[in-house]
């Protein structure tokens, strides 16, 4: 069983079996290859490298929307014109996360840095926020719903299967973030 | 967002700082864009609050209060600025999975969140 994060002398630490690790290791794959930009024939090589993108589009897939959303309301150009710009950096700063994360996942003890727990803590999100699209999480009475799926032996379902999935990665998230909270306090 | 399901630490009583006051008083009236935060059922209530008080270097009780505005109002102006600090700001909170949009400020700007974002 997995222990929840804490904050004490060490840092920031916790723990996973190895099962848990290779579903989280798992997770964290899926959404890294939904997060790698395509690679395009005849792409401005220069315009790659400082991070544009004159060929992006808004994603048509609802969980890459919902990790790479529109930065202006009801306005698709303003957005995509700011995608052009920002997203490939902003898809790299994630993938950044996602992969450090993956990194920590080879130990069954896991110890943080301030910086490696904001990586998890990000990742953790990313993976959360692509379960919940995949579980159609659309408003709380939806997750109250999810989160009721406690027990594995239901699990008899890829829905409850995913379910469960969901509520283990939302219960680690929560302990890590408590855990950071508690060291931004005792650095002040 | 979606509530605590860990039981966490009950030793929270942040230690106040002059932070809130001093970005108050920074946010001049004719700053235009606004950094608007939108509620969804999946971010925990204490990640965003830890994103607040890590990123814009807001002390937990007002860290709080925009999250709490977040949670019940479905949206909160959490920083204020030009232009491109409101995009920059919001750059940054799609790197955390946090639901971020920019907005012209209206003649009666937001009533919370004020003080202009600021890096901790």
């Amino acid at each position: 069983m997995a222990k929840a994060f804490k904050y004490g002398l060490k840092g920031i630490t916790g723990f996973l079996e190895p099962t848990e690790r290779e579903l989280l290791r798992s997770l964290i794959d899926d959404v890294i290859s939904m997060l790698e930009p395509a690679e395009r024939e005849g792409q401005d090589p220069l315009a790659a490298l400082i991070g544009l993108d004159m060929d992006v589009a808004e994603p048509t897939d609802r969980a890459v929307k919902r990790l790479l959303p529109n930065v202006v309301k009801d306005d698709g150009a303003a957005s995509l014109e700011f995608r052009q710009l920002t997203e490939r950096s902003l898809r790299e700063t994630k993938i950044g996360a996602l992969r450090a994360a993956a990194l920590d996942l080879d130990k069954d003890e896991i110890v943080l840095t301030p910086e490696g727990a904001k990586h998890w803590s990000m990742a953790l999100n990313d993976v959360r926020l692509v379960l919940a699209e995949r579980l159609d999480i659309r408003d709380e009475e939806d997750a109250e719903h999810v989160h009721r799926m406690q027990d594995w032996s239901q699990a008899e379902d890829v829905e409850s299967y995913l379910a469960l999935v969901y509520n283990f990665t939302t219960w680690l998230q929560e302990s890590l973030v408590q855990a950071m909270l508690q060291s931004m306090e005792t650095r002040r | 967002m979606t509530i605590s399901v860990a039981p966490g630490p009950d030793t929270r009583e942040g230690i106040r700082t002059g932070t809130a006051e001093s970005t108050d008083s920074l946010a001049a009236p004719d700053i235009p864009w606004n950094l608007v935060i939108w509620n969804d059922p999946v971010n925990l209530m204490s990640y965003v609050s830890y994103v607040f008080q890590s990123y814009f270097g807001y002390p937990e009780s007002k860290a709080n209060k925009l999250m709490m505005e977040v949670h019940k109002k479905g949206r909160s102006i959490v920083a204020h600025g030009s232009k491109e600090q409101v995009e920059r700001h919001a750059v940054a909170m799609h790197g955390f999975g946090l639901w971020a949009t920019v907005e012209k400020a209206s003649g009666a700007a937001g009533t919370s969140g004020r003080g202009k974002g600021k890096r901790g």
